[in-house]
């Protein structure tokens, strides 16, 4: 299979996928990025202008149209999927949800139904919601000013999902299948590739009115190996990004099977780590998911101001420890960032409608940026929003989503993935996301990961097994001694970024180099 | 928005004589999802989303697609159905695909929809906010909190005549009261209440406001393994783990920890738990009123998973069944779910504990071992140490690392089961009758000052 066979369908982008129902009709009928001709444009004009009526102090519509498309081949078997994003096969929605704010107060509603009358409806049902609300408030919402836009703005898509066969895509993964359960210690494989499509039409009464088109793609396939009465699964994950299926192509899935299987195969033997202090090396696929759950979640400025009390939590972090923290060691530099190609939250604007933009977290080791939207600016004294405003679906309420957030690359002259491990003499290299639990304010978190190899005098000896590691947030970054350049620096992420009431999922990405952190106790959970 | 089982019925209908297939199966789902949150003793979310969707699934012999829509015109509804139709005939065959579940099915009746639950509304939220922020402000605590409301109709129909309809109304009411110092957080909650007159927002208020109080700068112990009373919340929770053992599939392959010695065998017959542990699933429990619907459209019957430490059913799914050549078991392990009880109080078991800790709430659990059902997860919103049967201080959370295979050959007493969530969230059904439990030798392995 080859990719320029694919880019020649190119022509047929999107006709799929917008003729599926009545509000693909509607797209369809919208001119491409003329988003004052569009046919969203008159009915948010009915949800603006019936707000404003409805005495209003500020409202926006989104209409959006979201599709998540998995397939999935389990043991030559074709299914849907599910590995990455919705639950498996086609799942495709569309509708609006309306925003205000009354008497000082959000109100929300949402509805499938697309059409002036019900616009009309649900603006003031929100309206009523946010009267209600204001018998129990304390404080009022502050928005944060932003400029208006009129835009339109997509991500980069070289090959449709959409317009790619299923007789390819199966074939694709059936490859993957026969190749992995040649190796007899195999038992099972599970492979998919996931999509992701969002379009949103946002228009405020502020005067945006902003249009964007978002694919991601997320393929990954997992090979489970028996041996006597060991059991053990070996993951693939190609890093999930926006963009088309050229990200599937493009992952090295096939030349990696049958490592991946026999690493599987290997693990199921491999002798447990034991409990005791070792260095960690963490390759950009395993520090993903810790610099997700232990810095970008600690870092929400609406959890360090306690509107995630009830359920995701606080933060260890204060708003008095801005510009002050020691996060880390010197070499610790984390960036949020909106606007880097391909990364999953990388969008033209936030669901406030704020142009994205990349700022630092942390600098030399030093915490001195939070993650903001236009309600909670205010709460450290910015004047605007860094734009983290996000809402899954039309159905769902837009809050403060995490961005993209990365480990900077260590300057030039930083040692190479090889020479962090030449240079370590008792340590584990942990490669891939295993089990991951973290306390309520991101202070104790306990890792896994999803395979293991014992670093003695300067060499990967074998892999052993039984690995988790326990992280004080500061004490771990503290223990940052060893950063690779940009040569190695790669963008994983996670599709299952869960947080609110009702709960909405994010997709935020995490960019890292190779990191080593020094004595480290691993192996406590197994004792 | 509420669908009438006519007006559900017209729609599965019209999607049915519009596909052309060997086979049709047809999901309904619909209704208000409705939620009001708080913080800082301030409405920070009111909302009201309304949703519908029918997902439509083809059969040709052994080739199957399914696609779902939002939009129910008939045009939405044709393109929908041409495209999985399309779908389907360009799939490979798949040898594990179960044609649709014929009727008759004989579906328990369960009333599932009260009035004053179904009317539930942003106003009448907003003012049990207001009654619970009130008492949260005279007793110098910040709420935190969540009421969620589900008005929803599930509603399955094949090509074979087949027809199960649902429709249930349920609410929350979920706080945390937290201590303007920050060193202090209490839990309190009840989930997935069929009448919402039920919920005593003020009581349940006092209860989470006394424990953040109680609570405040907590004292670090050393970790080690600890006898716990869990409360019905971090019960429910622990219980939830051994729930996906339950699957005949993954014990006969040998991928669970229900796998029996000799490969292709479970430890149905086997004495796993404690002679204390009993779970059914109780089709039709009167406070619960779950629905009777079970996996393809299969009637749920009353189930026994687990009775005396012994356990005697797993879940076998149609494709599994018929393979083994057993019944299907339909009712799968999350329905009605009811863990038996006992006598005794949380009092009266603090009063028996010589060196414990009374758990309100786990968070953030995850596996750690499948095979073994290790996990591990953190204590939160309120720790209490109790030595020589009282309570006697505060203590700084605990990370632990566990499995519900040794915690429930561990447990010496048990409460009155009570209807709460097991799940880590509480939007969709999936609560449970679970009593409070005390538990010897629980494994706290680390701790952390996060409060």
């Amino acid at each position: 299979m080859r990719r320029r066979d694919f880019v020649k369908t190119l022509s047929a982008t999107g006709v799929a996928l917008y003729a599926s129902d009545l509000v693909g009709e509607l797209l369809a009928q919208s001119p491409k990025a003329r988003v004052l001709e569009s046919r969203f444009k008159g009915m948010s004009d009915i949800a603006l202008t019936e707000a404003k009526r409805l005495g209003c102090s500020y409202a926006d519509v989104r209409f959006t149209r979201n599709l998540s498309d998995s397939i999935g081949v389990r043991d030559r078997i074709v299914g849907g999927g599910g590995g990455g994003f919705g639950g498996g096969g086609r799942e495709e929605s569309a509708g609006f949800g309306v925003r205000v704010i009354h008497s000082g107060v959000w109100g929300f509603a949402s509805s499938p139904f697309v059409t002036d009358d019900e616009v009309k409806k649900i603006t003031a049902q929100a309206t009523e919601v946010a009267k209600a609300s204001a018998v129990s408030k304390r404080f009022e919402v502050r928005l944060a000013p932003t400029d208006s836009y009129i835009d339109y703005w997509s991500v980069p898509v070289e090959i449709n999902p959409d317009t790619v066969s299923l007789d390819d895509k199966i074939g694709f993964l059936m490859k993957l299948n026969e190749t992995a359960l040649k190796q007899p210690d195999v038992m099972r494989v599970q492979s998919q590739i996931a999509f992701d499509f969002e379009w949103k039409y946002l228009a405020t009464s502020e005067g945006s009115v902003i249009e964007q088109e978002i694919w991601r793609t997320f393929p990954s396939f997992s090979v489970t190996a028996r041996k006597g009465n060991q059991i053990k699964q070996r993951t693939f994950v190609v890093p999930p990004k926006t963009g088309g299926y050229e990200i599937a192509l493009e992952g090295q899935m096939l030349e990696n099977v049958e490592r991946i299987a026999a690493e599987a195969a290997e693990h199921c033997t491999a002798p447990p780590v034991g409990v005791g202090l070792k260095d960690l090396i963490m390759t950009p696929s395993h520090a993903m998911l810790t610099i997700h759950e232990i810095v970008a979640h600690a870092t929400e400025l609406d959890r360090i101001v306690g509107y995630e009390a009830n359920y995701a939590g606080t933060s260890f972090v204060k708003i008095s420890d801005l510009g002050k923290m020691k996060y880390g060691s010197k070499m610790f530099n984390v960036t949020a960032d909106r606007t880097i190609e391909g990364g999953m939250c990388t969008v033209g604007y936030d669901d406030d409608g704020v142009k994205s933009q990349e700022w630092p977290l942390i600098r030399e080791g030093i915490l001195v940026g939070l993650q903001t939207n236009r309600e909670t600016a205010h709460y450290i004294g910015e004047k605007e929003s860094r734009g983290c405003t996000f809402a899954t679906s039309w159905r769902n309420y837009p809050f403060l989503r995490m961005p993209n957030v990365h480990v900077d690359a260590g300057p030039p002259g930083s040692p190479t993935p090889e020479e962090i491990i030449a240079d370590t003499k008792d340590g584990v290299l942990i490669d891939g996301r295993g089990s991951y639990s973290i306390d309520q304010q991101r202070f104790n978190g306990q890792f896994g990961g999803d395979a293991f190899w014992e670093v003695k005098n300067g060499k990967k000896v074998r892999m052993v097994s039984d690995v988790t590691y326990n992280a004080i947030t500061t004490d771990f970054w503290a223990n940052l001694d060893a950063v690779s350049g940009k040569e190695s620096w790669q963008m994983f992420g996670t599709t299952g970024d869960a947080k609110g009431q009702p709960v909405q999922i994010n997709h935020p990405s995490h960019g890292s180099p190779w990191l080593r952190i020094k004595r480290m106790m691993v192996g406590t959970a197994y004792s | 928005m509420s669908y009438s089982r006519d007006q559900v019925k017209q729609i599965t209908d019209k999607v049915l004589n519009m596909c052309k297939a060997d086979a049709v199966e047809v999901r309904f789902s619909g209704g208000e999802r409705s939620a009001t949150r708080f913080a800082n003793s301030s409405i920070t979310a009111n909302l009201i989303e309304h949703d519908q969707e029918v997902s439509i699934t083809v059969y040709y012999g052994q080739r199957s697609a399914a696609a779902t829509t939002h939009q129910f015109d008939d045009a939405s509804l044709k393109r929908t159905i041409e495209r999985v139709q399309e779908l389907a005939r360009r799939k490979p065959e798949n040898p594990e695909l179960m044609m649709p579940v014929k009727p008759p099915q004989n579906y328990v009746e369960v009333d599932a929809v009260l009035p004053a639950t179904a009317n539930f509304g942003p106003a009448e939220r907003a003012a049990m906010v207001k009654a619970s922020t009130d008492i949260c402000e005279k007793k110098g605590v910040l709420g935190a909190g969540y009421i969620p409301k589900l008005h929803w109709t599930d509603a399955i129909a094949n090509s074979e005549g087949l027809f199960g309809y649902f429709r249930y109304a349920e609410a929350s009411f979920i706080l945390t009261c937290r201590t303007p110092d920050q060193t202090g957080s209490g839990w309190a909650g009840t989930t997935g209440v069929k009448d919402v007159r039920n919920i005593d927002a003020k009581m349940l208020t006092e209860i989470a406001a006394d424990k953040g109080l109680r609570s405040r700068k907590p004292r670090a112990i050393e970790p080690g393994n600890y006898t716990v009373i869990l409360e019905p919340r971090p019960a429910a929770r622990f219980l939830s783990l051994m729930l996906g053992s339950l699957n005949a599939r993954a014990a006969e392959e040998g991928r669970s920890f229900m796998s029996g010695k000799e490969r292709g065998t479970t430890r149905i017959g086997e004495k796993v738990f404690g002679d204390n542990f009993t779970l059914r699933s109780e089709i039709g429990n009167p406070v619960l009123r779950q629905t009777p619907i079970g996996q393809d459209g299969l009637a749920a019957k009353s189930i026994t998973w687990v009775e005396k430490g012994v356990v005697k059913n797993l879940f076998y799914d149609r494709y599994w069944a018929m393979r083994q050549k057993k019944e299907p078991t339909g009712t799968q392990p999350g329905m009605s779910l009811v863990m038996e009880g006992g006598t005794s109080t949380i009092d009266e078991m603090i009063k028996s504990t010589k060196r414990g800790l009374l758990v309100s709430f786990f968070w953030y659990i995850r596996g750690v071992d499948n095979q073994t059902l290790l996990n591990t997860g953190m204590t939160r919103d309120g720790l209490f140490l109790i030595e020589n049967g009282e309570i006697v201080a505060p203590v700084q959370n605990f990370r632990w690392n566990e499995s519900p295979a040794v915690g429930f050959n561990n447990i010496t007493m048990l409460g009155r089961p009570v209807p709460m969530h097991t799940g880590e969230a509480y939007d969709n059904p999936g609560t449970a009758m679970v009593p409070p439990m005390k538990i010897e030798d629980f494994t706290m392995t680390s701790i952390s000052p996060a409060v």
